[in-house]
């Protein structure tokens, strides 16, 4: 790149018998090895070099014609991401997507198929250059972020940073790829992924928990199968100017940005469950977001803002064969956001958080979808014949298996 | 004429032999006025201090001083407090703050040090928990990683060391750590305007009788973290937010770390401070020297609380030695002769807690508030067959503090402080860890037995790096009962909830059985999700596996006695939830009896099969 702008720079001082590979000893790799420069570059050098690097999108464009709508996808727009911050952190710092969400967005289609002259399928690891952190994509492979905090700073990394050895997706273990389930036509036509679970898996009837109907009826089969995911309670984004208090905060800084992250608590257990726009139960994930303004070390406006305590149904990729066993939901009523009062551990209240407790649904949402109310938790709290007699029959088969 | 001068005389020495009296020459507030009077009992600068009170010269006056900053330091502690508290130095001496016996034998034991010698901060002579004249080796002369880390890492909260720079986690060495505490930049803020503002002194020179919790908090800060827990603190991630006032927040402690709220102690909610539960003989010590701190500890739930077959046991105080009388002094409430003081675990009295008109009532040691105990004692959810051997924390536990993966790297390029020896030495400690988690915790059997709280101790991986800065050794599990493996160890979170944790938590959440979060498969596994970067198939959150129904113990539960739940025991506690599903009180009167499987078959066949 730095080559390419030095010869900009040079005015074009290469005359028209010369020809681009004198300067340029490119190897053109399948399946564009037969290709002239000029198919993709600009036909004449003045302009080639004016452009200042090749592989414009428009030039892949030009015979992939199919495939412009990718630059339409939220991958690109990343319209969701923008309409969130703008009712949420936006509201208290007009530049702050700018600012702080400038790491991930497809801008050209080397950002998945690398460079033009060599161009390759996206692997896992494509994907996972932004899809990483708390965002589906990490988990698929086993990692969890780490705690905000040098302490917790440690371990193999990815994406230059630090991650948490957890079972990966029983998929990622078979050697299925991100594409495997997500294909390029799936991206292009706005779907989330090509194949769902049922068009490669077929309930069994014998098992148990798929017997019962409601199940079948009412669970994303992702929400009994996903085993963990990760968890971010309280995300502080603190935009700190002419405040030497930013050196405390070692970990996650953005040199870009005079805004500096940290987080309250993170886990990486089964996933909170809600129900989703098409009407199931399905793991959702919180973003409580607290945002201050520190001027001269000195907060301006209240300090620790609530800007956000939505939540959203999402599809976790941390499937496995096993799951929680039937206390995991039906004696379990934290993980509806059902939390009795006097089984709190955590005290966000007490910290001037305002909010009685991540796991209580007062002062919250669940921003694509809703939450369980109190009659429907009754229900799946209460003991009926049918459910007792699968309990037993659960809990028989799974202990006949104990040798002693 | 004589006569009278030498009787004169003699009275006067006998006078200064007493020594009850503040001389009448002392010039010593010539320059400290404004000093704090220590006690309305410690009258005499110079009977703790020495030095020379006669004087206006600073130097003269100062040069026979004892300390000179702090006369109870061990150096000189015999001359100073010793003179007069006899009974109570020879038993600090040996206690377990002292001597860090516990503390050692414990860190031997799981770093592959020497284990066949007892070993104290300094070298020590005392009695053995037998009687048996015992001598405790010096840290100092042991040349092994686990004693250096100990003085580079552990020293410091022993009594006997000053420490004055870590914020909010200093105190003074020998009586004064507890009994003239420093604040939290252990900087004097009292009246003495010749001393006001200095570094490396008490708060005040008012002494500290009955120490309160900050003392504690000083030291009991990490690792177990009891004195944050007791009071709803937690040091969890130390993401220093929510920020107060742009700073980190919402409260910083020592090591840059930040403590934000959970659900205190019920004890802590309704007033009782450490020294209310934890008699003087547990924390000065009783006179023997402990291998562990659980042998030094005689307070128990029970005590107070009953179990649920014996009521608290009360004796009446028949002897004027009795060291109630003389204890209970310094309560807003002394008790007379003839109280009926509850006894301990270990059959002694505690000076705090007398059974009055047919109840337990305990008295709070400084503010004098009297609290009812309420006595559990033949209440059906605590007659429960099949928990007899169940701890009372395992229920009654909100949280447990647990730091999961301690990697501590040995950096022999670096020096680091050794403060045993009270130098800079080559070779530097660090620490960095994985997860924490509050809830839920582990159980297993712990040195009595009894089924209880167990935590990480230690999960301890050990790099070290040579002088080169080069990687000798990564990432070491050390030999623990000879073999390669992770470790937990029974622990009171000392985070006690008045209600108890709901059947189904133990009995259905295998996490409480100490198989970490993992996923139930058909086949009888119970597949780990947090795993052991060392052994991927291992959790690192839990010491069990079950793979198609074969339980193995990847790790071990440290101290004698202690080891994780067997298959046939876990396999009782599975096959509890097919009669809790029906009967869900704990006080249903099918749990006063022992189970009949036959009748539970019988039982299940109906409501499982054809009902």
């Amino acid at each position: 790149m730095l080559v390419w702008l030095a010869l900009a720079a040079l005015d074009n001082p290469l005359s028209a018998a010369e020809s681009c590979s004198d300067c340029h000893p490119v190897a053109l790799a399948a399946p564009h090895a037969e290709l002239a420069c000029q198919a993709c570059h600009a036909p004449d050098q003045a302009t080639a070099h004016a452009q200042g690097g090749p592989g414009a999108a428009e030039a892949c464009v030009g015979c992939h014609a199919e495939m412009a709508g990718i630059f339409q996808h939220d991958m690109a727009t990343r319209a969701p991401e923008r309409a969130f911050v703008a009712a949420s952190f936006g509201q208290h710092d007009a530049q702050f997507f700018n600012r702080n969400c400038q790491g991930c967005h497809v801008s050209s289609c080397r950002d998945c198929h690398g460079s033009g002259h060599q161009v390759r399928r996206p692997d896992t690891a494509t994907c996972l250059a932004c899809h990483k952190g708390g965002a589906v994509g990490w988990d698929y492979l086993g990692r969890a972020p780490r705690e905000d905090s040098l302490r917790y700073q440690r371990g193999p990394k990815a994406q230059g940073e630090h991650y948490l050895t957890m079972r990966p997706d029983v998929h990622a273990e078979a050697g299925l790829s991100c594409a495997d389930c997500h294909s390029k036509r799936s991206l292009l036509t706005g779907r989330k992924s090509s194949h769902s679970c049922v068009d490669c898996h077929q309930p069994d009837p014998k098992i148990i928990e798929h017997s019962i109907a409601q199940h079948l009826e009412k669970l994303e089969c992702y929400a009994c199968h996903s085993a963990w995911s990760p968890q971010e309670y309280g995300s502080f984004y603190l935009q700190m100017i002419d405040s030497p208090a930013r050196d405390y905060f070692y970990v996650r800084q953005n040199p870009r940005s005079d805004t500096i992250k940290s987080a309250y608590l993170k886990l990486q257990q089964e996933p909170p469950l809600g129900w989703n726009q098409r009407g199931r139960l399905s793991p959702m994930r919180p973003f409580i977001g607290y945002f201050s303004r520190i001027v001269a070390g000195e907060p301006e406006g209240e300090e620790n803002r609530l800007v956000t305590a939505s939540w959203q149904a999402f599809f976790p990729h941390t499937i496995r064969r096993g799951t929680a066993m039937c206390e995991g939901c039906h004696a379990n009523p934290r993980r509806f956001l059902h939390e009795p009062p006097q089984e709190r551990v955590y005290r966000p209240d007490l910290d001037g958080l305002k909010l009685e407790s991540f796991w209580n649904q007062t002062g919250q949402q669940l921003r694509n979808g809703r939450f369980l109310n109190q009659d429907e938790l009754a229900a799946l709290e209460s003991k009926s014949p049918a459910y007792i007699k699968a309990y037993i029959q659960k809990w028989q088969s799974f202990i006949q298996h104990v040798a002693p | 004429m004589k006569t009278v001068n030498l009787i004169g005389l003699a009275l006067g020495l006998l006078l200064l032999l007493v020594g009850c009296d503040q001389p009448q020459v002392s010039r010593c507030e010539s320059c400290h006025a404004g000093l704090e009077l220590a006690s309305p009992s410690h009258l005499d600068c110079v009977a703790c201090h020495a030095g020379d009170a006669t004087t206006d010269d600073k130097k003269l006056a100062h040069r026979s001083m004892l300390g000179p900053r702090n006369p109870s330091e061990p150096a000189s502690w015999e001359k100073s407090c010793g003179s007069c508290h006899q009974d109570q130095l020879t038993r600090v001496k040996t206690t377990l703050m002292t001597t860090n016996r516990g503390m050692l034998h414990n860190i031997m034991a799981t770093w592959e040090g020497p284990q066949e010698q007892a070993f104290s901060a300094q070298p020590v002579i005392g009695f053995d928990a037998d009687g048996q004249p015992l001598e405790l080796t010096g840290i100092g002369s042991v040349d092994h990683l686990s004693a250096e880390l100990y003085r580079k890492f552990c020293a410091l909260c022993h009594v006997g060391l000053a420490s004055k720079e870590v914020y909010a986690a200093s105190h003074a060495a020998g009586c004064a750590a507890c009994h003239f505490p420093y604040n939290e930049v252990a900087t004097y803020q009292g009246d003495d305007p010749t001393v006001r503002g200095k570094w490396g002194y008490s708060a005040s020179h008012q002494m500290a009788i009955l120490p309160d919790n900050q003392v504690c908090a000083r030291c009991h800060n990490r690792s177990g973290r009891i004195a944050l827990s007791y009071e709803g603190l937690n040091d969890g991630n130390n993401g220093l937010v929510p920020s107060r006032d742009g700073l980190p927040g919402p409260e910083m402690i020592s090591g840059a770390r930040n403590i934000t709220q959970i659900t205190p102690d019920i004890h802590h909610q309704k007033g009782l401070e450490c020294i209310d539960c934890h008699t003087a003989r547990e924390i000065m010590g009783d006179g023997f020297s402990y291998r562990n701190m659980y042998q030094q500890t005689e307070v128990r739930c029970e005590d107070c609380h009953g179990s649920g077959q014996q009521a608290p046991q009360t004796v009446a105080i028949t002897r004027e030695n009795d060291p109630v009388l003389r204890e209970s002094r310094n309560y807003p409430r002394a008790y007379p002769l003839g109280s009926e003081m509850v006894q301990t675990s270990k059959g002694r009295n505690f000076s705090n807690l007398a059974r009055v008109a047919g109840q337990v009532q305990l008295q709070g040691k400084r503010d004098g508030e009297l609290h009812l105990s309420k006595v559990i004692t033949g209440t059906p959810e605590h007659q429960i067959v099949g928990h007899e051997r169940l701890a009372c924390s395992s229920c009654h536990s909100q949280s447990v503090a647990q730091c999961y993966g301690c990697h501590t790297q040995y950096d022999r390029s670096a020096l680091g402080e050794d403060f045993i020896l009270g130098r800079k030495t080559p070779g530097q400690f660090s620490e960095t860890e994985d997860i924490r988690q509050l809830y839920p915790f582990p159980l297993a059997l712990d040195q009595r037995g009894e089924i209880a709280p167990v935590t990480p101790g230690c999960q301890t991986f050990v790099t070290v790096l040579d002088e080169a800065g080069q990687p000798e050794q990564q990432e070491t599990i050390s030999r623990y009962r000879g073999k390669r493996q992770l470790r937990f160890a029974p622990f009171f979170g000392h985070s006690v909830g008045a209600k108890a944790l709901r059947c189904e938590s133990c009995h259905g959440d295998p996490r409480f059985l100490g198989f970490g979060q993992q996923v139930a498969r058909l086949d009888g596994s119970l597949e780990p999700l947090v795993r052991c970067e060392c052994n991927p198939d291992n959790p690192l959150d839990g010491f069990l596996r079950l793979d198609q129904g074969q339980l193995t113990a990847p790790a071990a539960v440290t101290r004698e006695n202690s080891r994780p739940l067997q298959a046939a025991e876990i396999k009782k506690i599975w096959q509890v939830n097919l009669c809790l599903i029906c009967h869900r009180d704990p006080k249903d009167v099918i749990y006063q009896q022992k189970l009949d499987f036959t009748r539970l078959d019988a039982g299940l066949a109906g409501a499982g099969g054809t009902r």
